[in-house]
């Protein structure tokens, strides 16, 4: 698959963007895995952090990098000629898996800096992996709707153990579809699935009026685990449930001819409410 | 009985406008009339009035507002204003006067300006609470919700929420309330309203508190200007004695320029992952980059497990800042916020209730 984007570029690598509505209800932990399993399987994976201000990614895996977002902008913008994607992405290796990081800026006024359209090209410059999965925050902000328009898919995750939760997520996917981004697009994907709460799965998906493309189940302490060993969940926790629901997800993601069409087309939005949005955002 | 009134204004014009109004009302009896203000304080004590109008527009006038207070302090003070300056009615306020009407106005104004600023509580300026977080999902709303029913049940005064998290705004959730007016309407209206006409847009959550509400929907969000949401918030304060307002998570235009005018800001965190921490440090450092020489920016962590002193000095340590607040855990918490009937509070004998109690006693004392 190729398709012709804003910069004229031909692009085939699939961009996985992971969305929510809500924070803090594991898009980080979920975006690790993703690239983890996607490279276990042998592609060519890239995980940018875009939560800029308060990007996760390398707390999540022990690493430390002074090479940013930040930095490939002021590359970009300095020597526009001599700009190379690759001078700022970190490795994340163990055994026989190994995928590279895009890190969020260090500091909150570089974040506070970045901008949109440059970040797109940094991104688009990343077209020599096979996979490139982008970690978003959770609002619709001038820079998450670009990422959004460039995904093949949009993982649009949540957690249904709050009526408030629920609510965000119900008025986030309406306001995905009102922005006219394609419903075989947007894979909603339900996390904590099978924790005891007082809202049914069934339930959500009679309000959605669409069914989870997949559940990842409840596991806390797998989690925890991940996270203070620095190691993605086929590592950490090898045999736990969450490890295998991951992996399932990694499958289907894989599965080119049944997710992605070859007609499908990334949609680029332009002016309208994403740039009334990005006026009022100011990043 | 009628209010006694005196009438300090130096446009003759107005001044006859404003006598020939209160002269045909039963409610007001005009006892004396001045075109300056040193006038004023000196003589019209010999009429022992109740009521003042003094043109605030005046700058001589504006400026002897504190001295009316102090020498007619039982009664009420009112500046009065050509076209709604925040600047001005804050200059009003932190001279202890009652509050600003805005000419022209009936005697039907007159009695329920007196009436809005008197349930506000003591003439003071009022304080702009704000809470933030780095990534939110930190108990945020649901502290700010509990703060503001706790502040006004212990002061009697009047208590604005504002939900400033525009697209996923939840105290109206909260609170189980679907206003019709929101921060969107009261933003766009904001330059044709004076406190009076702002006050509707306010809806009762419980006795003495008040939630001005989120957008409905989240891309309504970019029809809130920022520069109208302060010009909203500096009029609330003028119908309330504390504001609070829920931000955005994170760093943007809207949170910074609240955060800039406010009295206490509320670094709020909640700690899973352990790295919550570095965040509320980051934040931190960037609002000490840009602090004035006022201390107003809190740290608050919510869900302390354990609850112990130990733990504070833990947090503190990694945070390089101290810990302000500590709030434990309560797991009945999510359960009454989900059913939308936070106004009903929890008990008072829980220890959440008891820590946010304190806090609330805390900024009390530190308004009055």
């Amino acid at each position: 698959m190729a398709v012709a984007t804003q910069s004229g570029i031909e692009r085939s690598s699939v961009i996985i963007s992971v969305f929510s509505t809500t924070p803090g209800i594991g898009k980080t932990i979920t975006a690790i895995n993703l690239s983890a399993g996607l490279a276990h399987e042998g592609y060519k994976v890239c995980l940018a952090d875009l939560d800029l201000q308060f990007g996760d990614v390398l707390n999540y895996l022990k690493l430390t990098s002074v090479n940013t977002v930040a930095g490939a902008q002021r590359a970009m913008l300095d020597h526009p000629d001599k700009f190379r994607v690759s001078d700022f992405l970190t490795e994340y290796k163990h055994a026989d898996v190994k995928f590279s990081i895009l890190p969020a800026p260090l500091y909150i006024y570089d974040a506070y800096q970045t901008d949109v359209q440059i970040v797109t090209n940094i991104i688009n410059d990343l077209n020599y992996f096979d996979y490139v999965i982008i970690d978003l925050n959770s609002m619709f902000s001038a820079l998450n709707l670009a990422m959004l328009d460039i995904s093949t898919i949009i993982n649009y995750i949540g957690v249904i153990d709050f009526l408030p939760a629920l609510k965000n997520y119900k008025i986030g996917y309406d306001t995905l579809i009102l922005f006219e981004y394609e419903e075989s697009k947007i894979r909603l994907v339900e996390n904590r699935a099978d924790s005891q709460k007082l809202i049914e799965g069934g339930d959500v998906e009679r309000l959605l009026g669409e069914p989870f493309y997949h559940k990842l189940p409840n596991d806390y302490p797998s989690v925890k685990k991940s996270i203070n060993t620095g190691q993605p969940l086929m590592f950490a926790a090898p045999d736990s449930k969450l490890t295998k629901s991951f992996d399932e997800l990694v499958g289907l993601y894989t599965n080119r001819q049944r997710t992605v069409l070859p007609e499908e087309k990334v949609t680029t939005n332009k002016g309208g409410f994403f740039s009334g949005i990005k006026k009022f955002f100011g990043f | 009985m009628a209010y006694k009134v005196v009438v300090v204004e130096d446009n003759r014009d107005a001044l006859d406008k404003i006598v020939h109004l209160l002269r045909k009302s039963p409610d007001f009896e005009v006892v004396a009339t001045y075109q300056n203000e040193r006038a004023a304080l000196g003589q019209a004590g010999m009429f022992q009035p109740n009521l003042f109008f003094i043109n605030v527009n005046n700058e001589s006038m504006l400026n002897a507002m504190s001295a009316f207070v102090d020498t007619f302090s039982g009664a009420y003070i009112l500046g009065t204003l050509e076209h709604w300056d925040p600047f001005i009615a804050e200059k009003v306020s932190v001279a202890g006067a009652t509050g600003c009407i805005l000419k022209p106005f009936s005697a039907g104004d007159i009695l329920e300006y007196v009436q809005l600023y008197s349930i506000r509580g003591q003439h003071k300026p009022a304080k702009l609470i704000t809470f933030f977080s780095p990534k939110g999902r930190a108990g945020r709303t649901t502290l700010a919700a509990l703060l503001s029913l706790l502040i006004a049940d212990k002061t009697g005064e009047r208590v604005a929420l504002i939900d400033a998290d525009l697209q996923f705004g939840d105290l109206p959730m909260f609170f189980d309330l679907a206003p019709k007016r929101t921060l969107v309407d009261a933003t766009q209206d904001i330059k044709l309203l004076a406190p009076l006409t702002l006050a509707p847009y306010f809806y009762p959550v419980k006795e003495g508190v008040t939630l001005l509400s989120s957008p409905e929907r989240p891309e309504y969000a970019e029809l809130v200007a920022p520069e109208s949401l302060i010009e909203v918030i500096m009029m609330a304060k003028n119908i309330f004695r504390y504001v609070i307002v829920d931000l955005p998570a994170g760093f943007n235009p809207l949170s910074l320029n609240v955060c800039r005018i406010a009295d206490v800001v509320f670094i709020t965190t909640m700690i899973n992952s352990g790295f919550e921490v570095n965040h509320a440090k980051k934040t931190m450092e960037m609002f000490d980059s840009q602090a004035d020489e006022r201390r107003k920016v809190h740290t608050v962590f919510t869900r302390v497990n354990p609850f112990t002193e130990e733990q504070r000095q833990k947090i503190a340590d990694q945070l390089g800042y101290p810990v302000d607040v500590m709030i434990p855990n309560e797991y009945r918490m999510i359960s009454v916020a989900n059913s939308g009937r936070l106004a009903q509070g929890l008990p008072d004998d829980t220890l959440l209730m008891k820590t946010i109690s304190a806090m609330a006693e805390k900024i009390i004392d530190a308004g009055r």
